[in-house]
């Protein structure tokens, strides 16, 4: 990443601002013409550097205010089809295996995230997609932290 | 929320317009004025629904290294362990759950020696020591897109 590049992710790694030419106001910082800003974002994400640019949600606020973290015990030799088979699940948002395993034991971890359903019932419904037996679910408590990562 | 407020919530998660007017092309989508779009979408940020608009960067892809981590802390010692893990600025999030490891946090570090010279401060400055460090091998899905 080249001054330029850096400076540009280290303004939209936070946010851009709500308003009608948010890459201009950006542009206008870094004395920059607003075609270059807009470049330099595409070619982060078509380099996958930027996985995603666009809202990033409070997913509470947003209506889905049930969600667990869900730990399964999943045989080596089956983690990569049960992995994909839980990561094509829409209310599932991460889908991660773990070394080493949580308890000695489980190794792919879930965050699972309901709207309206109750999450154990979701989570029955993978162990029967899966026929994994062996889980957890982790019910967050209390929040202490969370943001977005500055990496710039 | 009215279904407009859906349509640009889904639009500006899944396919934010990398264009000058990004906010126009989304106005044009849903059948309403640039303007009521620019109003609806601040009223979603002042409300606490968009925590922000911006990039979302491939940690990995940079070649950072990032874990979770599950502690088990005494009671007495969760207000000050909580403390010193969210003044790091490497953790995202962090959360007690109902189990004896009872806090739960992920870190994000530029490489692994800054990721274990975190966890040994931490656990010099707490007296906590019994620390998970859980590092992700594959990754199967990281998706912070929600269907609205």
């Amino acid at each position: 990443m080249n001054d330029l590049e850096l400076s540009v992710a280290q303004i939209v790694q936070k946010e851009i601002e709500i308003t009608s030419r948010p890459f201009e106001k950006i542009a206008k910082e870094l004395n920059l013409p607003e075609a270059q800003i807009i470049d330099i974002i595409n070619y982060f994400c078509s380099e996958g550097l930027i996985r995603k640019f666009g809202a990033v949600l409070r997913h509470q606020k947003a209506g889905f205010n049930k969600n667990a973290l869900v730990i399964w015990s999943v045989p080596e030799l089956q983690i990569n089809k049960i992995g994909e088979a839980f990561a094509s699940l829409p209310f599932v948002s991460h889908c991660y295996e773990r070394n080493p395993a949580f308890a000695g034991r489980y190794n792919l971890f879930t965050m699972v995230h309901s709207r309206d359903k109750d999450i154990r019932a979701l989570v029955s419904s993978m162990s029967f997609l899966s026929g994994i037996g062996n889980f957890m679910i982790l019910k967050s408590l209390q929040e202490y932290k969370k943001s977005s990562p500055e990496y710039f | 929320m009215d279904e407009i407020d859906k349509k640009i919530l889904n639009i500006l998660q899944k396919e934010f317009p990398l264009t000058a007017q990004p906010f126009l092309v989304v106005a044009e989508k849903c059948g309403i004025s640039e303007e009521e779009t620019l109003k609806r979408v601040q009223k979603m940020k002042d409300e606490g629904i968009i925590r922000r608009i911006g990039a979302v960067f491939d940690g990995a892809k940079l070649g950072r290294v990032s874990t979770l981590c599950a502690a088990r802390v005494p009671e007495d010692k969760i207000d000050n362990f909580v403390k010193v893990v969210n003044a790091h600025k490497g953790v995202t999030h962090n959360y007690r759950r109902d189990h004896d490891y009872n806090i739960w946090f992920t870190v994000s570090a530029a490489n692994a020696d800054e990721l274990a010279a975190f966890l040994n401060n931490l656990k010099e400055k707490t007296g906590v020591t019994d620390i998970l460090d859980m590092r992700a091998v594959k990754t199967f899905k990281i998706n912070a897109s929600f269907d609205i």
